[in-house]
């Protein structure tokens, strides 16, 4: 069978069984391990075909996989698979503490494979109306991840995601409408296909465009949580738990940004890339600074986590705005580190809330002497966010300076130096306070988690590590091939 | 035909002010399914003037899914939480309506003459019509602090998006029409069984009364 039409299929099976399972936690739990491998198996296979140089596509190119594609999928399968993993301790201790019954983990358990679906879907179309509803149904499959308990925060994390997600991206299908009507009957082809719009994006209009590029911008931007329409982004990813917070903010943020950076090819395709780096310039600048002036007041680890998640949101559009080959590798390497990493904070808060029974960070302390690993896991995940060398996120952030260099844009390398050392900054005095300092307020679990606990944490680690030290040939293949898509050299 | 045309969408944005400003919520959903069936005609209609199969495919699932099921869906939420009146607006039951109003106008009457740029159909009132729907349900959004009156906003402006797709975009593939339709019916099951919750745990759908989580 077709490797594209096994990915449409099997993750959603594996929802819709795992929904009919019985209540057996340590059953739904090796069920939920081993058929989230097989999806990850299936998604990477796809990627390994596309690094092989085969190009994939099914119902006459109405579902692709390209090379920029591929870089999402596998962000996908591999982020995805160990976020996965981990939610089935999460969940335990969830369980055993009666925060959660163990009905709402099955459902949890099933949403995340639709979840997984959905996402995976909108990486695969080509029709951009079709990516766009895809992209709206990962907000409906993930409604429920966020809003898994019955109570007031919950409903009310689930009400702000859903409302500011749905408003935000009804300007994404105007973009898409829009487009589609001004390259009808002027492009070779079917105009709502991604590939023809990109191929022909010289003959369009180039004021529809540059309005298409507005309206995407704030749909695709909302979802991605792009300021000033990042509101819902700190209230549903501080409120979902760990692991869902980590999949939203490690994947599906980027599965946003890969809308976004498609329009970005075709508009700046049509009208020249300098409109599309202006608009993206402004926007990222915004962010950074918006999300590094929040970011600087918050105590609840996941709060700030998830305003760090807008910080990096800022800093892949700000890649997209300096632009050039260089610009665009970054922002896109921008993604895979950033989706490492956030996996890895936001997994690594949840071991935090269990030691402490809260995400007040002025309440904790001492976590070095507790639990080693777990502080261990966090400096990691802490010092790749903020940038220091030999740690993924260093090195995308490292090509933006450098692409700025290059393009002699002086002003923006020093907007983009005095924002990541105001993240710097409050990090480090964040992580500093919750490992070293004094313990301030009780430690409900004294000890490190098992080993076997946090392996998807250690793994996620080692990325993270490997990234920032070493060239994947593979994964550089997918960036050099994506940037010439887009900027068709 | 293009008359008629004309007068169904100016009967739309009619409907859209009804089912924002209207207090009940019974009479709300009934003038969204109204204005559905008139969307429903519009594609039927078009489908009659430029023989697209595609806006008969999408006027049939149309009809079923969003004359018919939704309304349905949402009469029986209502019903089954007992509430008939909704809450106190931003801005009051009489500034409410009139903001909204006054802002769509004004924003659809910039909107029209850049879409009509690059429509496929040159008609300047429907494509004012779809703008202006489609920016009374994202101020019912923002004024309406009702959470079923969200939900039908967020009907509104799907009604102005279609109205939109239908008019400059009703070559494309049938299935995109099922797509964002699959997507809309989702959404509104998913809001409603959050409004329930909301409901239970608020004892009241008044949406600004959701602050646990500022700051």
């Amino acid at each position: 069978m077709d490797i594209l039409l096994l990915i449409l299929i099997i993750p959603f099976v594996f929802g819709v069984v795992m929904f009919l399972m019985p209540l057996n936690f340590k059953f739904l739990q090796k069920l939920h391990i081993l058929m989230s491998i097989t999806v990850s198996a299936v998604l990477l296979s796809a990627v390994s075909k596309i690094v092989n140089g085969a190009e994939l596509s099914l119902f006459h190119n109405f579902i692709f996989l390209d090379s920029l594609g591929a870089i999402f999928l596998s962000l996908i399968a591999i982020t995805g698979l160990l976020v996965n993993i981990y939610a089935t301790t999460y969940m335990k201790w969830e369980l055993e503490d009666g925060h959660i019954s163990l009905k709402e983990v099955k459902n949890y358990f099933a949403l995340s494979f639709i979840f997984t679906w959905t996402m995976s879907l909108s990486v695969l179309c080509n029709n951009i109306a079709f990516m766009w509803a895809a992209i709206e149904a990962t907000t409906l499959a993930s409604v429920f991840l966020v809003a898994v308990k019955n109570d007031k925060k919950s409903t009310e994390s689930g009400y702000k995601y859903i409302v500011l997600c749905s408003i935000g991206l009804a300007f994404a299908l105007y973009a898409t409408i829009l487009l589609y009507s001004a390259a009808n009957g002027k492009i070779e082809g079917e105009a709502m296909l991604y590939t023809n719009l990109l191929a022909n994006a010289a003959s369009l209009d180039p004021m529809a465009l540059k309005l298409v590029f507005i309206f995407a911008l704030i749909g695709f931007g909302t979802k991605a949580g792009l300021a000033p329409t990042h509101t819902w982004l700190p209230d549903v990813h501080a409120e979902g738990p760990a692991p869902t917070s980590a999949l939203l903010s490690g994947v599906l943020l980027k599965c946003a940004m890969l809308g976004l950076i498609r329009y970005y090819a075709i508009v700046a395709n049509g009208v020249g890339f300098d409109f599309v780096q202006s608009v993206m310039i402004i926007s990222g600048t915004l962010t950074l600074f918006v999300s590094a002036f929040f970011l600087i007041r918050q105590h609840n680890v996941k709060r700030m986590f998830a305003y760090h998640s807008i910080a990096h949101m800022g800093v892949i559009a700000f890649g997209l705005g300096v632009g050039g080959a260089i610009g665009l590798f970054a922002a896109l390497f921008h993604c895979a580190a950033h989706s490492f990493t956030k996996a890895l904070a936001f997994c690594s808060t949840g071991n935090i809330a269990r030691i402490y029974g809260t995400k007040d960070m002025t309440k904790m302390g001492s976590m070095i002497r507790i639990a080693p690993l777990t502080a261990v896991l966090f400096g990691i995940a802490i010092c790749s966010l903020v940038g220091v060398p030999g740690f993924a996120i260093f090195v995308s952030e490292f090509l933006i300076f450098k692409a700025a260099a290059i393009g002699e844009q002086y002003i923006l390398m020093g907007i983009f130096a005095v924002a990541l050392a105001i993240i710097f900054i409050a990090d480090f005095s964040h992580f500093f306070l919750a490992s070293f300092g004094k313990v301030e307020g009780k430690v409900e679990h004294n000890g490190e988690m098992k080993l076997s606990e946090n392996l998807p944490l250690i793994a996620l680690a080692i990325l993270i590590v490997s990234f920032g030290i070493w060239q994947f040939d593979s994964f550089t293949f997918l960036l050099n091939e994506s940037v010439k898509t887009i900027i068709k050299q | 035909m293009a008359n008629i045309i004309d007068i169904l969408t100016v009967l739309m944005m009619g409907t859209s002010f009804a089912v924002f400003g209207l207090r009940q919520y019974r009479h709300s959903i009934i003038a969204y399914a109204l204005q559905t069936l008139l969307l429903v005609t519009i594609f039927l209609a078009l489908y009659v003037k430029y023989g697209s199969h595609e806006l008969l495919v999408w006027s049939i699932t149309a009809f079923i899914i969003k004359v018919v099921i939704v309304p349905l869906y949402l009469l029986s939420l209502v019903k089954k939480l007992g509430v008939v009146v909704e809450d106190e607006p931003v801005g009051g039951f009489f500034i409410s309506p009139v903001v909204a109003l006054s802002f769509s106008l004004a924003v659809a009457m910039m909107f029209y003459k850049v879409f009509i740029h690059f429509s496929i159909f040159k008609d300047a009132l429907p494509l004012f019509a779809a703008s202006f729907i489609f920016m009374m349900g994202i101020f019912g959004f923002i004024l309406r602090t009702s959470f079923i009156k969200q939900i039908l906003s967020y009907c509104l402006f799907e009604n102005g998006i279609h109205l939109s797709l239908a008019l400059m975009a009703y070559t494309s593939h049938e299935l995109v029409e099922v797509g964002i339709l699959t997507d809309a019916v989702f959404a509104v099951i998913i809001m409603s069984i959050l409004a329930k919750r909301f409901y239970a745990s608020y004892g009241s759908l008044d949406t600004s009364k959701a602050v646990n989580l500022r700051g």
